[in-house]
């Protein structure tokens, strides 16, 4: 048996939401350093970096995208399921505004020329992204009112726009898989700047959040009505308001993380963009050690690991040989012990096992 | 008077959110019924039981789960899983009966396991059975990535028996309006459930828990039993929903169902069933699946509206319905707390304001998806639909010129028209390559390669040509749907098939056939 308070500092470290995730990440990286020696290589070309440990990052930066919209909404006490339909809604929009070309009825004569060069764009870049920002924050607006005015359960209020998302991504294309060519949107999913571009988003992302829950009183109002959210009402706080902030912030995460992902496979695929990736945010958000329905305390940086332990495992799977598909079994059965490993019940089970074999 | 309804509906209430949806459901098929004849016919409705038993019966299981205060999101994966599981057993010489045995035990097994880990390890049920979502779907391609196709007998028989509806058909000629056997299990099931939900202390025992856990706990009762018995149950649910899939499509594979636990979800918010837990009804859930499946239908009869529409309306409905809740429910609340601090009458009036404000904005939605409905047919039919929309029926088959087609050599003629444009399209494919189309005003040519040509004839093979009866599905055609006549020379010797899409009986290779010859036709440019 371990002596409570034996060493302070050390208990300090494993008390750290960061401990765990990051443990998991080693583990997980370790196992991959013996089952393949040149996992670690980074070449560089062009004064670009590529690498297994790279591509891990950049393939984990929608989801990191997602996490950390996804941790402020899950301290509030919610949790939001319609990220993935905003990543949908977000690409549409995006792509019918930089090549509107395939709604028309009537077709330019040089129609494919003018669409296959990089070049052409119908709406200057900023503002495709400025409209589709915009459109990305009203859905997620529409989810805080429901939640914190309408007072729908979060899992109920966000399960609306889960439904009906796609639906509209579609019928914002007309049903169409807008092809993108523009090659400045290309750049955000694809382009290289020493580290692939979309991480410099996520950082950006990243500190906005950051400054925003730790430089001024957000976070802690967020917690308290995580915690409570009658008391931190009493108290003085408007917890609508908070509510209301937590889904707009998540809502344009969502719709960066649409960007990204539409400008990676370069079509807005309404039926495919973001599709479980709300599962996948939601299990990074638990990951980093934010309890899933109770809210409060909580760590963006955390939930940020716990994306890059998500794609760690998926890369490593691959790497492995596992079929895409069948890699989701592996999923949920990490899901399973992950959470157990947090549960205060398995604790006590293994404890109590061990309690009785010593006696 | 006034009184003695209001007495009525506020001792009633509990009934309020499965009356609205009965009304609903009655009258969105009345609503279609009125605008395309075609829905008159009752083999339509039928045809919506048929379609939807799976979702029928793995939304009752999750009307368990639901009511217990959890959630299901395993129900797709399980699907899928049971598809693809009971597929390569078949493929593996299994005996089809002891397959749809093991099928329900796997998903009972499944669903105790979800059950323990929720009730006993207090894991949330949301990650709990979305792991085990990832886990069966995840499996279900460890045993083959492919479709596996079945062959069974005993499946094809649970398939393709007709019960015949007395009243509605000739029992001598074995022909009139049917349902499938497994319309008939799934409402066994809707049956028992009723009686578990309601009648059995089991019953009591999962309301008190979904009501309000801590205080069932006080009062004695088995909680985490009761929890774990639901999620077997909605796990056993899930499996004969798989079976009933797998029998379905006749095939197994991993992608089936993605997505379906929406679905499931939204068919029991709309049967009336709180997702807060502890509210509800399992025959509501009937009429949930029923307004699911009357507005799959309405769409497709509606022919211009596309397939997404379905979503968008499904989001709304959902949306409307938890409303409705959230003031039944804030209601209930008030009504407490005026009585605690004496009822003050501006609050009441206050509360009922917001109720009514909602209803009306409730009729409002409807009414303008009621005249979207109605509008988009003829503004997106082009110019023959839009005075007479209803008379653009099917016009008869061609038939002089099919023959004179297959006299010059043809091997597949194919005939296209109705929908919403009135079309009247024929297509002749030779098997040197060349390809003719002729929509009465003008010809249309295309050149494919001969291989093109036999590949398609080996793909109308492989669904295994249908049988030597002439499929005459006519009902009443609605005014959007598409008549299809189908004549193919092949193997010496030559067969015509006509149908209607939009609910009719034709069995599902037929359609699959058509996709075939759908995909190599060139296209007729819509002149506006």
């Amino acid at each position: 048996m371990k002596q409570p308070g034996s060493s302070l500092s050390w208990r300090k470290v494993t008390e750290s939401k960061l401990f765990f995730p990051i443990v998991a990440l080693a583990l997980i990286l370790l196992f991959d350093l013996i089952s393949n020696p040149g996992f670690f290589a980074i070449q560089s070309r062009e004064g670009n970096l590529y690498g297994s440990l790279i591509d891990i990052f950049r393939n984990a930066s929608t989801v990191m995208l997602l996490a950390i919209g996804m941790t402020l909404v899950i301290a509030t006490g919610g949790v939001d399921l319609s990220v993935g339909a905003i990543m949908a809604i977000a690409a549409s929009v995006a792509a019918l505004m930089m090549n509107p070309y395939v709604m028309a009825k009537e077709l330019p004569p040089n129609l494919m020329k003018l669409i296959n060069d990089p070049q052409f764009t119908f709406q200057p870049l900023w503002v495709v992204l400025a409209v589709t920002l915009v459109v990305a924050t009203i859905c997620g607006l529409w989810n805080g009112l429901l939640v914190a005015y309408v007072k729908i359960q979060p899992m109920v209020a966000t399960l609306i726009l889960m439904i009906a998302g796609r639906g509209i991504a579609q019928l914002i294309t007309n049903g169409v898989r807008i092809q993108i060519f523009y090659g400045p949107y290309a750049f955000i999913g694809q382009g290289w700047l020493v580290l692939p571009f979309s991480l410099y988003l996520v950082a950006v992302v990243y500190l906005v959040a950051w400054i925003l829950t730790r430089k001024t009183a957000i976070g802690m109002f967020i917690e308290s009505v995580g915690i409570n959210s009658r008391s931190s009402f009493f108290s003085g706080i408007d917890e609508k308001k908070i509510k209301l902030l937590a889904y707009a912030f998540c809502g344009i995460c969502a719709g960066i993380a649409g960007l990204v992902a539409s400008s990676n496979i370069k079509t807005s695929d309404a039926n495919n963009i973001g599709l479980t990736l709300e599962l996948d945010a939601i299990l990074a958000v638990v990951i980093g050690g934010t309890l899933l329905g109770a809210g409060g305390r909580f760590s963006l940086l955390a939930s940020l690991v716990g994306a890059v332990v998500i794609q760690a495992v998926t890369t490593s799977m691959y790497a492995l040989g596992v079929p895409a598909f069948a890699l989701q079994a592996i999923k949920g059965v990490v899901v399973i012990l992950v959470i157990l490993l947090y549960s205060e019940q398995a604790r006590s089970l293994i404890r109590g096992i061990a309690a009785q074999r010593e006696t | 008077m006034m009184q003695r309804v209001g007495a009525f509906v506020s001792r009633n209430q509990k009934f309020i959110p499965l009356t609205a949806t009965a009304v609903l459901a009655l009258a969105a098929y009345g609503f279609g019924a009125v605008l395309y004849p075609g829905m008159r016919d009752p083999q339509v409705f039928l045809n919506i039981l048929r379609n939807n038993t799976f979702l029928l019966i793995s939304a009752v299981g999750m009307t368990f789960v639901i009511i217990s205060g959890g959630i299901d999101l395993s129900v797709s994966g399980v699907v899928a899983l049971t598809t693809v599981a009971s597929a390569a057993l078949l493929r593996a010489g299994w005996n089809s009966w002891l397959v749809i045995l093991v099928m329900l035990v796997m998903g009972m097994a499944l669903g105790a396991v979800m059950g323990g880990f929720i009730a006993y390890l207090k894991v949330q049920p949301f990650i709990a059975t979305l792991a085990g979502m990832w886990f069966a779907r995840g499996m279900s391609f460890f045993i083959s990535d492919d479709a596996i196709a079945i062959h069974d007998r005993t499946f094809h028989i649970l398939g393709q028996t007709r019960i015949l509806i007395p009243g509605l058909s000739d029992p001598v000629a074995q022909q009139g309006d049917f349902v499938s056997i497994f319309v008939i299990v799934s409402f066994i099931i809707l049956a028992a459930a009723m009686y578990t939900a309601h009648l059995t202390r089991f019953g009591r025992a999962m309301y008190a828990v979904g009501g309000n856990e801590q205080s069932a706990r006080l009062m004695g009762l088995p909680v985490d039993t009761t929890k774990v018995l639901v999620y077997t149950i909605s796990g056993f649910c899930s499996g004969l929903a798989g079976v009933s899939w797998a029998i379905f499509v006749a095939s197994g594979h991993g992608l089936y169902a993605t997505g379906f636990e929406l679905n499931v979800i939204a068919s029991v918010v709309m049967g009336g069933t709180m997702l807060t837990g502890g509210v509800g009804y399992v025959f509501g859930t009937l009429f949930g699946v029923l307004i699911l499946g009357i507005t799959q239908t309405l769409i497709q009869f509606n022919g211009a509206l596309s397939s997404w529409w379905t979503r968008i309306v499904i989001g709304l409905l959902t949306f409307m319905f938890i409303g409705v809740q959230s003031i039944l429910a804030a209601r209930k609340v008030g009504r407490r707390r005026a009585l605690e601090a004496g009822a003050s009458r501006w609050a009441a009036a206050r509360r009922r304001r917001r109720a009514l404000t909602f209803g009306a904005g409730a009729v409002v939605v409807i009414a303008v998806m009621a005249a979207v409905v109605i509008n988009s047919a003829p503004a997106a039919g082009g110019p023959a639909a839009t005075a007479d929309a209803e008379q653009c029926q099917l016009k008869p088959f061609r038939q002089e010129q099919a023959v004179s087609f297959m006299e010059q050599g043809a091997v597949i003629t194919y005939e296209r028209n109705g929908g919403p444009s009135c079309i009247d399209e024929v297509y002749a494919i030779f098997p040197d390559g060349r390809i003719v189309g002729d929509d009465g005003v003008s010809q249309i040519e295309k050149q494919a390669t001969p291989a093109e040509v036999g590949e398609l004839l080996t793909g109308i093979r492989d669904y295994g040509w249908f049988t030597d009866e002439m499929y005459n599905t006519w009902h009443t055609p609605c005014g959007q749907c598409y008549g299809y006549y189908l004549t193919v020379a092949d193997d010496g010797q030559e067969k015509t098939v006509k149908g209607v899409d939009g609910g009719t009986d034709a069995p599902a290779d037929y359609w699959q056939v058509v996709s075939l010859v759908k995909g190599i036709v060139p296209k007729f440019v819509v002149t506006p």
